[in-house]
């Protein structure tokens, strides 16, 4: 960083003070929302109905992240987030580090047209009708197989990892080739071990993607509401003026004060930004080395 | 090529005429699975036209999708219909068991005389199963239901076609091959054989990638959900003049293009926001602070449009944050709902869109920043450059490359601003300045089910964008001689 070079001046520190107070104004702006969505969801109910809650939450309680279960539809939602973002990454990160691995085999017969034949698909789609007519033909709409089946194949994590592969010395390989091992066992022994890091990256990415994902719930699952992802539950909650309390069977069961349309969106937003929070600071690493990944692909 | 003798040696059986007939036929079985217009097992005009032959395997729901009344009256039996089930996944079984078959065709010739029980066992299975599917029609035609008209599926002469094609060449071979020396193991080329083992893979980007390529043809037909493509109902260009022709459609189109152009020109216009934000970041000396800024403000990235959308309303909304800050600490009585006002909504998206991604953005320069060689602002310093200087003189220069990349990336995303973001905020305020390409083609396909329309919409903007891809992979060529894709 080049700041060492300079002589200092009082210009230098009334910037710095400018710099830093711009950076820290920003930074508050980016998570007061969420701080503020969730001291209204700990909050007294009936202070939160009555828009009392401003910048300190009062009468601290978690009932209503446990009245949640009441919450028919939505806990559904959850199970199908879940089980689609932990089913479609582990199928999706297999899929790659196979693929990513053979692509970098140069004896596979025509490797280099089917390897551009597969790249080629990142840069066209046919958009969404056809997109959307072609899996009502395969029969995955209103069926779960339409999140995960498409997912498989990410011809983006493709070249990442194969990429990635490429930059282990190819000794370690041909020394394990010499001892006799098959295609497989060297996959399975000494490739996917070797690409932990790369692996751990495009499996976070990939996780994050399904796990907001909307699309795909909006246009494929439009007939099954028990399809519907969290992402897509919330969406209609925020938008329906219908009383969710009322639709709750146990809505009761929240002590303090009565529950009321606000304060349940409020904490099914929290439910699903939660996850997000508590895992990042752990996978920020994996997040950055992706994006850079990205800018020097080859 | 290494491998040249070998492949002498092999020539002969692999360029054998029989065996080429032979995959060929296999082939074609395996990817008729897919196609709707082939599924045998449409035994009744009442299964739904979209159903393929993997969809019947799949799905029983789909099959039946429209039969619920007749199955409910009683006039049709459920049986079957699960019998069609049935028999397709026997049939897609015997269709597998010829494709193993397939794939060992190209080992030596000991794994070829080997596995000629594959396709021998498949097409026999595959005959099972188009006998259910058989039985089904009978049933259905026992039936006589008019409301339930029994239907010959012509996919069912070609999958036969296709089983009997399979067995003869088997049998041929089984003839011809008779006292052919065999190799001591079964062996398989390494190209073939890493090669088969890709081959699932491309079969699952043929199949979600290019097959939806095949639906641009409905924007040459005058479709209605549930109707059929034929020659009646061709009509050419037709939907695209009328794009233009139709005043309504017109002024639609033209009102969505500016939006369009407009959301990403703000973009392209402030694209230099995030280097500026990594250049003045990295003038912080404290990395703790750094670290900080960077974390909070990459968060917001990795939160869907949805729980965007969840948080401007609890901030922006007739009781959220703004309304209640005004009334609770500064006194002041404010109840309006910011997200109904429509005014100045192209840089409201785009202030959403920059609060969610700036910081993002910036990782890609700051980690350039990081890279650059020290010397480069000793150097300056030597000439008497201040810290500005070095800011414009050395940063700068040092990430244009970086940057130009980005610029032309978004320069050929001109059009597909993405939908999820306009979808979430768009109401009936407001949706006549927010409806960008992405969303129009979505309400006007999916919500208002005009698919011929739509999907020549699609289809132009799928085509103008790969254009401007490589226009810009030419243009960064000729600048930089590098290519971007």
């Amino acid at each position: 960083m080049g700041n060492n070079f300079y002589r200092k001046t009082a210009g230098d520190t009334i910037f710095n003070v400018v710099n830093i107070v711009v950076f820290t104004l920003f930074t508050i702006l980016c998570i007061f929302p969420f701080y503020y969505l969730f001291i209204n969801t700990i909050s007294d109910n009936a202070l939160v109905g009555a828009n009392a809650i401003t910048l300190l939450p009062k009468g601290i309680h978690f009932g209503n992240y446990v009245a949640l279960k009441d919450v028919q539809d939505f806990g559904n939602a959850v199970m199908v987030t879940v089980s689609r973002t932990i089913l479609a990454t582990a199928l999706m990160v297999l899929c790659s580090a196979f693929a990513g691995y053979l692509t970098t085999k140069r004896e596979m017969w025509n490797r280099s047209f089917w390897y551009r034949a597969l790249v080629i698909t990142m840069y066209f789609n046919a958009g969404t009708i056809p997109w959307y007519l072609n899996m009502l033909g395969l029969g995955l709409t209103d069926n779960y197989l339409g999140y995960i089946i498409p997912a498989i194949v990410a011809p983006y994590n493709i070249i990442l990892v194969k990429t990635y592969i490429e930059s282990i010395p190819a000794s370690l390989e041909e020394s394990a080739t010499i001892d006799g091992a098959t295609t497989m066992q060297v996959f399975i022994k000494i490739i996917l071990p070797l690409s932990k890091p790369i692996l751990a990256t495009i499996a976070v990415f990939g996780a994050v993607g399904n796990w907001n994902s909307l699309q795909d719930s909006l246009i494929l699952m439009s007939n099954s509401p028990g399809l519907y992802t969290m992402q897509h539950r919330l969406w209609v909650y925020l938008n329906s003026s219908s009383n969710l309390a009322a639709a709750m069977s146990g809505g009761g069961a929240v002590t303090t004060g009565m529950l009321n349309n606000k304060v349940i969106k409020y904490t099914i937003s929290m439910v699903t930004v939660i996850p997000i929070m508590l895992v990042y600071p752990f996978m920020q690493r994996y997040f950055e080395e992706g994006m850079m990944l990205g800018a020097v692909k080859g | 090529m290494p491998t040249a003798t070998l492949a002498q040696a092999n020539a002969k059986t692999r360029a054998n005429p029989v065996y080429i007939v032979h995959r060929i036929a296999i082939l074609l079985a395996c990817a008729a699975i897919f196609y709707p217009g082939f599924n045998p097992g449409r035994i009744t005009t009442a299964i739904n036209r979209n159903v393929s032959l993997f969809t019947a395997c799949i799905s029983y729901n789909s099959l039946v999708s429209e039969l619920q009344r007749p199955l409910a009256r009683g006039w049709v039996q459920s049986s079957t219909f699960v019998l069609v089930m049935i028999a397709s996944i026997i049939l897609v079984l015997g269709i597998v068991l010829a494709a193993i078959g397939g794939c060992m065709s190209v080992g030596n010739t000991r794994m070829q005389r080997k596995g000629l029980i594959f396709p021998l066992a498949g097409s026999i299975v595959m005959a099972g199963g188009l006998g259910g599917i058989f039985m089904a029609h009978a049933q259905i035609v026992t039936a006589a239901n008019d409301r339930v008209p029994a239907n010959f599926a012509s996919g069912f002469w070609l999958y036969a076609v296709l089983a009997a094609v399979i067995l003869l060449t088997t049998l041929l071979q089984l003839a011809s091959g008779k006292g052919v020396e065999l190799e001591e193991k079964m062996e398989m080329k390494e190209k073939y054989k890493i090669f088969l083992m890709f081959l699932p893979i491309l079969a699952l980007a043929f199949v979600f990638s290019y097959l939806p390529l095949w639906g641009w043809r409905y924007a040459f037909f005058d479709y209605k959900a549930g109707g059929e493509l034929t020659a009646e109902n061709f009509v050419g260009f037709r939907w695209f003049t009328y794009l233009f022709q139709s005043d309504a459609t017109r002024a639609d189109i033209l009102r969505v293009i500016k939006n369009t152009l407009c959301l990403s020109g703000i973009g392209i216009i402030t694209s230099w926001l995030p280097m500026a934000f990594a250049i003045f970041l990295t003038q912080v000396r404290s990395k703790r602070f750094r670290r900080l800024v960077q974390t909070f403000t990459t968060v917001p990235n990795f939160l869907g449009w949805v729980i965007i959308y969840a948080v401007a309303l609890a901030i922006f909304s007739t009781d959220g944050f703004v309304n209640t800050f005004l009334n609770n600490i500064l006194h002041i009585t404010a109840d309006a709902n910011y997200l109904m006002d429509s005014s100045h909504m192209w840089l409201k998206m785009w202030l959403w869109g920059t609060w969610k991604g700036l910081g993002w953005s910036a990782i890609i320069y700051i980690s350039s920043i990081t890279g650059i060689d020290p010397t480069l602002y000793e150097a300056a310093t030597v000439d008497g450059a201040g810290r500005f200087q070095q800011m414009w003189h050395v940063t700068v220069p040092q990430l244009s490359s970086t940057f130009f990349v980005m610029l032309l990336m978004s320069i050929a995303n001109v059009l597909s601003n993405g939908m999820e973001q306009y979808l979430v905020f768009s109401n009936a305020m407001n949706r006549q300045s927010i409806e960008v390409l992405d969303l129009y083609v979505y309400n006007l396909g999916i919500v208002n089910g005009q698919i011929p329309l739509s999907t020549m919409v699609g289809m132009c903007k799928s085509i103008i964008s790969v254009a401007l891809l490589f226009i810009a992979n030419t243009a960064s060529k000729k600048m930089r001689g590098e290519s971007i894709i």
